[in-house]
Parts: C-alpha cells; structure tokens; sequence
C-alpha cells in the first residue's frame, strides 16, 4: 500500500512538472508580446548578452505614432479593413451555410445526397491553397483589391454547412409541422423557429469564421493593394521595407494577436465547441 | 363521363396529392432557394477553381485574354463571356519541368522536414497534457486548458512575428540561453535552425487545438474500463496503453489528419522567416514556392502544376490515414 501511494505521488508531480513546462512555453510569447510593443527596439534586442528589460516600458504610444508615420503602409487603415472584412465575412458565411445546413436537415430533394456527398470531398482539399484560379478570376470579373474579392471565395465554408446541417437536424419536426399548420410560410419557419433555437451554435461557428478571416494571409496578399491591406499583410509589407524595425513590428503583431485573445477568453465555450464540430464525424 | 367516375377521379387526385404531400411536405423549391446562395458561391469559388487549376496545369499563362470567350447581340444588346486568361498549351511540360526543378525538391523536402519534426512533438504533447488535464488530480484545469489554448487564436504573421523578435540576436531567447550556460544559436541566419524554428513555431501555435480535441476524447471513455482493469491490478501505464490509446484511436487520427494537412499548407511562418533574413533555400516550403513562382514570376500554370502536386499529396495523405482507421 505504501509503495502504491509512492508511485502515485511520482506520477502527479511529474504531471504538474510537465504541465507548469508545457505553460512556461505557452505564456513566454504571449507575455513578450505585451512587454515588448511598450519597449524601444534598444531594449528588446540588446547588444553583448545583457539582461532584456523584462517589465513593461513606456514607449507603446511612441513605438505606435512610429507605425503610423510609415509610408507606403498605413497600419491603422488595415486594422478597420481587419475588422470590416471578418464581420462582413461573418455575417454572410453565416447565413449562407445556416440557410444551406437548414435545407440539407429538413428537406426532402432531388440530388440531396449527391450535392451533399461533392461538398464533403471538398472536405480533404485544401481549398484555400486554390488561389490562382481564383486570381484568374477576379481579374477577368475586374474585381482584384475590392472587399467582395477577399470576403466571396469562402463565404461557402464546408465546415460550416456540416456544422450547421447536424445542429439543425436537432429541431424537431414537429415543430415545425405545428408552425406550418399556424400559415407560416417557409422563409418564416427559417428564421422564427429555425434560427432562434441555434443561437449557441451560431455563435459558435461565428467564431470560427471570425478567425479564419481575421488570419487570411496568402489570399489577401494576392488580391489586394495597399489602400486595403489587412493587418496580416500590411505586417509583412511593413517587413520587406524595413527589416530592424522590431518595436514597431511588436506593435502592429500585438494589435492583431491580443484583441483575439480577449475575444477567446471571453467566448472561450463556443470557440472549443467550435473546434469540436469539426472533429466530430459523421 | 358520369358523375361517379368523376367523384372517384377527384378522389384518386386528392389520394395522390396527399401521397405527394408526404413525400414533400412542401414547395418543392423551397429547399432549392435555402440551398441556392451557398451553391452558387460554392462552385464559383470553391469546385471551379479545384478543376481550374488542373487544367491551367497543362498550359503556359500568356497574360490577360483580350478576346471574349462567347458573346450575343440582340439589336442594341451585346453580352459577352470573358475569356479567363489567354492560355497556351503545353501538355505535360509543367509536370516535366517540376520533376526536374531543383528548388521545387528543396522545399518540398524542408515541408517534408518540419513536418516530421512537428508531428510528434505537436501530437505527443497534445496527447501528454490531455491526459494530465484529464486525470482526477490535476487542479486549475480550466486556467492551465484556456492557457494552452490560447495560442489557437493567435493571427499566423504575427505570431511569426513574435517569434521572430524572441529568437533575433540579442533577444529575450539568447538571455534565456545564457540564464542555463547554453551558446546562444544563430536561428535566422542558419538554414538548419530556421527550419527547426519553423516546427517548434507551430508546435506552440496548434498543440493547445490538438489538445482539445484529445481531451474531449478522453471525456468519452467509459470510466468502468478503467475500473475493471484496476481490479484486474492494471497500472497506470497498462491502463494508457491497453485502454486510453485503443479507444482514442478515431481521435488520433483526425489529430493526425488535420496536422497533416495544416503542415503542408505552411505560408505565413516562412514568408516571415524569409522576410527577418532567413536563408530561402532551406526555409522556403512548398506553399511559399507556389507563391513566388505565381504571383512573382507570373508563371500560372507552372503554379498551377505545383498547385495540383501539393495538394494531391495532402489528399493521398489523409486518405491513407482515415482508411486506417
């Protein structure tokens, strides 16, 4: 008995050793990330091994007019396009793929199945590396560095119809069987009766497409031109000028990185059931 | 036509309809304009340009197309279909040249190489701190999950950013070298480090998404497994192996498959390695290559054979890993 109590002391302290490391691992980045855009690029690299400053300095507010100041980028612009473009993204992916998830889990129809089974072997593509056609595409519609270009080619998320088809299925029949029988028509059954029992769903895939918007990188960098560079591109444009600029680099990453990190915290419990949908097969 | 036959034909119509009703229980169309927005978007932007790109893989791109495709005129209307782009073809010229492109086999061999270093670091840990997550002592669970998680939502440029700033000469991660007497390492300006700074990049950005998939599937093995195989005096390295890993085994591999795929798709991590002075031969991955081959140099259909390389090897590759299970 003793001998067993031993062995399991042994094994919850090396757990917590290995998770206090594996934490150390994550929190150093995030933690430089906060420190660093408040520091100047002296204090962040600095010369002959000496000690970084490890607190928080004063210099965010310097480190960001420098930013600003720069030509060619304009840094604060590509923070609203962010924002525009990942809300726009949002709203529509959203609708599209509920009114589509609705419609596979509730309906009957002729090549339901087939339709089903083609958007499900785009499943194992990696889509988003298709951007050449896509280039091709917006050149001859005229449509290279608008927002339509950047929001349009994956407001069609097959995850997203997958996600939405198996929480839609959830609504009962009867339900909607009893509206129909009030006179509603089926545009109505969507969106009073459909749509207001998936609001933690919803939110849920709203999350997701948030993000997967918000870290877009190599499809904007391809179609769109400074004046509406995301914040992803105007980062790595912002590189290629100049390579020293550290501290203002920290900053333009710190803007894109922290705001998703207070977003994560706070939706935290739709972000994992968002993360889950994806792993739960059909 | 008596008046019978006429009863029993409006009854035989109204038998059908109702038939027909259950069937359907609605407008037929209905279905088709719920379904209508997301198709239209999905096959222009997501099933064309899949078989676009193959077919641009056997041409050369000579520019913009000056001359429509089809056009009509009706009196004073004129409709015309764009030609995409004016195409040259070359038969199986691209594939022949990629087989032969040097550089092409250097970054497929550097994806290749992150890849290996990435996939058991990323998965053993992901697995590691699920179980510990997982088991009845751990305390704090919620804080030390939503710390491991947090890097899942951090933006990929940045984040490369970060790390580039961290490992730079002179940086936080040299004083940390020299706290444990360790020579510091010349991460971005050795071909070897870049590429092992690339693995542990993302080991740090997806292990915590890989956990969470783990650690959901660990909360659906039935605890009375685990009981019967203590009083059958299994220990804890018995259970893992003998329980946990068998009946995990469906949640590994959809681990392994999306790893798999995200490792193959690296863009933003090398273009910014590249961009802080890392050397381009052995930082360069596949998705980088396409880019500069396209969208620098202007060869689409060469971009396009490349293209249709990389993700064939990805589809064979999941493939393979979901027929195992």
């Amino acid at each position: 008995m003793h001998e067993k109590s031993k062995t399991e002391a042994l094994w919850r302290f090396g757990g917590y050793g290995f998770l206090i490391a594996a934490a150390l691992f994550m929190i150093v980045p995030i933690y430089w990330i906060v420190i660093a855009s408040t520091l100047p690029q002296s204090a962040i690299l600095s010369s002959s091994g000496a000690l970084p400053q490890l607190l928080p300095g004063g210099h965010f507010v310097e480190n960001f007019q420098a930013l600003q100041s720069r030509q060619y980028v304009n840094f604060m612009s590509s923070v609203w396009n962010s924002i525009f473009i990942a809300i726009v993204y949002t709203v529509l992916a959203l609708i599209l793929c509920s009114m589509a998830g609705f419609a596979f889990a509730k309906y009957e129809f002729r090549f339901k199945k087939s339709i089903f089974a083609g958007i499900l072997a785009t499943l194992i593509i990696p889509v988003n590396l298709l951007v050449i056609p896509l280039f091709l595409v917006m050149s001859t519609a005229n449509m290279t560095n608008t927002y339509a270009a950047v929001i349009l080619p994956w407001a069609a998320y097959p995850v997203g119809i997958f996600f939405m088809r198996q929480s839609m299925q959830a609504i009962p029949d009867a339900l909607l069987e009893s509206a129909r029988m009030d006179g509603a028509s089926e545009f109505q059954l969507f969106y009073r009766v459909a749509i207001p029992s998936m609001r933690s769903s919803m939110a849920a895939l709203a999350v997701i497409l948030f993000l997967f918007q918000w870290n877009m990188f190599l499809w904007p960098l391809v179609v769109l031109d400074t004046d509406k560079f995301t914040i992803p591109v105007a980062i790595t444009k912002i590189m290629g000028q100049q390579v020293v600029a550290f501290d203002q680099l920290m900053v333009a990453s710190a803007v894109a990185i922290l705001p998703m990190f207070v977003v994560f915290l706070a939706l935290q419990k739709y972000f994992v059931r968002g993360i889950l949908s994806g792993a739960v097969k059909e | 036509m008596s008046s019978e036959s006429i009863v029993k034909l409006s009854d035989r119509l109204r038998f059908q309809r109702q038939r027909f009703k259950e069937v359907m229980p609605t407008i037929p169309g209905t279905a088709y304009i719920f379904l209508a927005p997301f198709f239209i978007t999905f096959v222009l932007f997501l099933a064309f340009p899949i078989f676009y790109t193959v077919y641009l893989s056997f041409f050369t791109y000579q520019g913009v197309a000056s001359d429509p495709l089809f056009w009509v005129q009706f009196g004073n209307v004129y409709l015309e279909i764009p030609k995409i782009a004016s195409l040259e073809f070359v038969g199986l010229a691209n594939y022949q040249r990629l087989l032969r492109d040097s550089v092409f086999h250097q970054s497929m061999f550097n994806t290749i190489y992150v890849f290996a270093i990435e996939l058991p670091l990323m998965v053993g840990l992901a697995l590691g701190l699920a179980v510990v997550l997982n088991a009845g002592f751990t305390r704090f669970k919620g804080v030390f999950r939503s710390l491991m998680l947090l890097p899942v939502s951090a933006n990929t440029v940045a984040y490369s950013v970060v790390f580039v700033v961290i490992v730079a000469e002179g940086g936080l991660l040299d004083f940390i070298f020299q706290l444990f007497g360790i020579a510091p390492l010349n991460w971005l300006g050795n071909g070897f480090w870049s590429r092992n700074l690339m693995a542990f990049m993302v080991v740090w950005r997806w292990t915590g998404y890989n956990m969470i998939i783990i650690l959901a599937g660990l909360q659906t093995i039935s605890e009375s497994l685990y009981e019967a195989a203590e009083i059958d005096g299994a220990s804890r390295l018995q259970k893992f192996r003998y329980i946990t890993i068998p009946q995990l085994k469906p949640v590994l591999l959809f681990v392994l498959v999306t790893t798999t795929i995200g490792s193959f798709k690296k863009f933003s991590e090398p273009t910014i390695l590249i961009g802080a002075g890392a050397p381009v031969k052995e930082t360069r991955t596949v998705v980088y290559y396409i880019y500069e081959v396209a969208f620098q140099n202007l060869q689409l259909g060469y971009g396009s054979a490349l293209t249709v390389v990389l993700v064939g090897i990805v589809m064979s590759l999941s493939v393979i890993q979901l027929k195992w299970s």
